[in-house]
């Protein structure tokens, strides 16, 4: 009953001209944000951030959550059409959604994005609206062993990502470790692998190395073969430019995978988007009646890591608003924006600002509303790039690959290092090595490692710590059965059908 | 040609005539920015020098002490490295200018890929000092950082501090309060402000050295409570926490200093329109309630003082750091 109560009080405030307005403005440039590679939310907000000085602090925050949740919409739209990661929490959503793309099937694919964001960003509001200080509290129960179990459990769907070779899915994993531990030892300062360049200092980012591996290394496949006379089969008519029912049947699973394992990853602090969507891929991979289409153009592949991308702003929130911890740098923009309006946000924000907290909420069901009819009618339109011819689509793809790429640090060594990662992407597929495990090894192998650390420094170098605690104990239960399942059941296999190559 | 001629005699008279009419640049006295200065910083948009960065830029503007339209620019690879890689390159230049903080001397110290250090720039000002206090949670049973000093010594390396990197302001100050109590704990570096707070809220951790404005909000809920200072006398708006030395730990005092620098070797006139500008920053309204919201001590110092101040911040924090174990290379 309170609920409904604070929601209408919610909603009395998302719902005046003025604050609809801000979110509608919020949630186009977050749109717009996502789409573009390279610059991501915190850099949009903290550039808009001048401009929010004169406004109520309620409108003010309803603009730039919509950039956050928003930017999570757009960040699909590349990488299905050019296989372009708009964000790097998008780099899985090219796996299954640039195949679609090249299928004929790109316009399905923007629509059950749009519609597994709108899902999962929906149930995300809500659990953020019904139970957010309980939520945080249980997300406290998280240190640095829970930690490790649940990066652990994220890295144990290697082995449903690593195609039909066990050792080159490894290889392309280690690789992808080893990527990620370039930089600055996290606790002795030291530094790993920077061969004396100061912009090697902090690592490779991310983005740099996903948008090598996929957007240049697509062209550098297609540039291949001379005459190839429909890259792209285009879509036909104005019904296969959206999902079918039957498309929607089949990820059912899909959006409640993505909303739960999104919002769970959401809640804790330090987590992110990116680890959320890959295990909800994997997931998806490993409970699939059809695993085999995983890769080339599965439908759930799309749904169920776009879903779980747009669910983590909900479950993020819940830190931020309930306790003021932020989870992300976004979060940490947003509180620090809550700083500079002169409020305090903390424990007691919720019962001292109630028409913020519950304002905010009702506007992100207004708003993921908002990008559902904004982004559907965009799907046949972007679709139509497609039409491009190649001489003109891939200097387009180049061009914008290097100004999202240097964007990121404005930096040109992360220029040529993404031509690097395009030849080395060309060279992985021409091999017939997986790039999943690659992108998967890279994004959890740093986190895996500081945590293990942590937990170490904890206990004074005691392993058993990370088996003790019921939490991680049960995750890292639940780790080994996923990793040992595709063993036992290659193995039953080879029972049934005889002895054959793996 | 006879055009040319004619054009090179008026451009002749127009660098002549705007020689004649501004002379006060050439003659060095009062130098002005021409056009919008970028103010640097290490963070990215988000983290610490980055909101100063701003919250400076957004008080010169509404102080009305600058025209608007000043960008903060970040340079956030390698703590300090890249923002320092980037002053360096703008020697000359009169529209940009860097905010730094300790990790500029630390980074300078103990990283060996920068080729600049922090000796490199021109001081221009310090404006702030960010005092550190000991935090624990609500419920814990110590009343002081006395207490929890005792309990360690009891329980060599059971209670956990959070914190942030091996060479950071919280490690440092464990390192000497260690050395002179004998008391031994460990210690976790976590990456985010928030992280460490949710690490010492659920009970995993067991104290916190912080800047008070990073848990004001937590100690106003109950959830956590303030031990002690790390300063040399009680903070303003805490005169009930009785400082480090009052509770008998003898430590030298570390302070995280903000403040700006230039470009190599500036020339003198610009140096001084820094330093009156910041100066006059210190005695607006909008610069008092900064410094009282974010709970931080205002203290100007000018060029000079900077200069010697920043030598004798790098002498002591080699000494610490050498203590601590992180490897110095300067």
């Amino acid at each position: 009953m309170e609920t409904l109560q604070n929601l209408s009080l919610g909603l009395s405030v998302a719902l005046t001209l003025t604050n609809l307005s801000w979110c509608f403005i919020g949630v186009f440039i977050g749109t717009v944000v996502g789409i573009l590679p390279g610059i991501g939310p915190p850099g949009a907000i903290a550039m808009l951030l001048p401009l929010t000085f004169k406004l109520d602090p309620t409108s003010a925050f309803i603009m730039l959550a919509g950039i956050y949740y928003g930017a999570k919409y757009g960040g699909s739209t590349t990488s299905i059409l050019l296989n372009i990661p708009g964000e790097p929490s998008s780099v899985v959503t090219c796996l299954d959604g640039y195949q679609m793309a090249r299928q004929g099937r790109a316009g399905p694919a923007l629509g059950i994005a749009a519609i597994a964001s709108f899902i999962a960003g929906t149930f995300g509001v809500l659990g953020l609206m019904l139970a957010a200080p309980p939520l945080a509290r249980f997300a406290l129960r998280f240190a640095p062993p829970e930690y490790f179990a649940v990066m652990s459990l994220g890295l144990t769907m290697v082995a449903y990502l690593t195609g039909k070779s066990v050792v080159k899915g490894l290889l392309a994993t280690f690789f992808g470790i080893w990527l990620g531990i370039i930089g600055t030892d996290l606790f002795t300062a030291q530094s790993r692998y920077t061969f004396g360049q100061v912009e090697l200092v902090d690592g490779i980012d991310f983005t740099v190395v996903s948008i090598g591996l996929f957007a240049v290394a697509e062209i550098l496949v297609n540039m291949e073969s001379r005459v190839k006379a429909d890259l792209f089969k285009l879509p036909k008519g104005l019904r296969n430019l959206l999902p079918k029912l039957q498309d929607l049947k089949d990820c059912r699973f899909a959006f409640v995978n993505g909303t739960l394992v999104g919002f769970f990853v959401g809640l804790l602090p330090g987590a992110g988007a990116t680890i959320a969507s890959m295990i909800s891929y994997g997931i998806e991979k490993a409970v699939s009646k059809h695993p085999e289409k995983f890769g080339a153009g599965a439908i759930e592949g799309v749904a169920a890591p776009e879903g779980a991308n747009n669910s983590d702003a909900g479950g993020g929130l819940v830190p931020l608003l309930s306790l003021g911890i932020p989870g992300s740098n976004v979060g940490a923009m947003l509180l620090a924006a809550l700083y500079l309006w002169g409020l305090r946000p903390g424990p007691l924000l919720i019962h001292e600002h109630p028409e913020l907290f519950w304002g905010v909420v009702a506007s992100m069901y207004v708003g993921n509303f908002l990008l559902l009819i904004l982004n559907l009618p965009l799907v046949p339109i972007f679709v139509q790039i497609l039409r491009l011819p190649y001489f003109a689509l891939y200097p387009m793809v180049l061009g914008i690959s290097i100004v999202g790429v240097y964007s990121v640090n404005y930096s040109f060594l992360d220029v040529w290092l993404m031509g690097f990662f395009g030849l080395l992407g060309y060279l992985m597929r021409k091999l017939h090595f997986p790039m999943a495990p690659l992108v998967l090894g890279m994004v959890l192998g740093k986190p895996t490692e500081r945590a293990l650390r942590q937990s170490l420094m904890m206990s004074q170098g005691d392993f058993t710590i990370l088996f003790m605690r019921p939490i991680s104990a049960t995750l890292l239960s639940a780790a080994v059965i996923i990793l040992l399942s595709p063993t036992v059941q290659r193995l039953s296999l080879r029972e049934k059908k005889g002895p054959q190559r793996v | 040609m006879k055009t040319t001629r004619a054009f090179i005699v008026i451009a002749a008279t127009m660098v002549v005539a705007t020689l004649a009419v501004t002379p006060v640049n050439v003659l060095g006295q009062g130098f002005k920015p021409t056009r919008a200065v970028d103010v640097v910083n290490h963070s990215r948009a988000g983290g610490g020098s980055d909101l100063f960065a701003r919250a400076l830029v957004q008080m010169l503007e509404q102080e009305k002490l600058i025209p608007p339209g000043w960008q903060v620019l970040n340079k956030a690879a390698g703590a300090g490295a890249q923002a320092m890689a980037y002053l360096a390159e703008k020697k000359g230049d009169p529209h940009t200018i860097s905010v730094f903080t300790n990790t500029w001397v630390v980074t300078s110290l103990t990283v060996k890929e920068t080729t600049y250090t922090i000796d490199d720039f021109t001081p221009l000002v310090r404006m702030i000092l960010e005092p550190t206090v000991a935090v624990i949670k609500g419920d814990s049973l110590y009343k002081n950082l006395k207490d929890f000093v005792e309990d360690a010594k009891k329980k060599p390396g059971q209670l956990i501090q959070v914190g942030g990197t091996v060479s950071s302001v919280d490690n440092l100050f464990r390192n000497l309060i260690q050395k002179t109590t004998g008391a031994k704990w460990q210690y976790v570096d976590v990456r985010s402000g928030g992280e460490r707070i949710a690490n010492l809220l659920g009970g995993h951790m067991h104290i916190y050295f912080a800047q008070p404005a990073e848990v004001s909000e937590h100690v106003r809920a109950g959830n956590v409570k303030i031990i002690a200072a790390l300063t040399e006398s009680r903070l303003e708006g805490l005169p009930n926490v009785s400082t480090i030395k009052e509770q008998g730990i003898d430590v030298p005092i570390i302070t995280q200093v903000r403040g700006a620098v230039g470009p190599p070797a500036m020339p003198k006139d610009r140096v001084q329109y820094w330093e009156g500008l910041f100066l006059r920053l210190t005695k607006t309204a909008s610069w008092k309630k900064y410094v009282k919201e974010n709970e931080v001590e205002s203290a100007y110092l000018n060029s000079e003082q900077l200069g010697a101040s920043l030598k004798e911040l790098s002498n002591q924090l080699r000494e610490t750091l050498k203590e601590a174990g992180v490897k110095v290379v300067r």
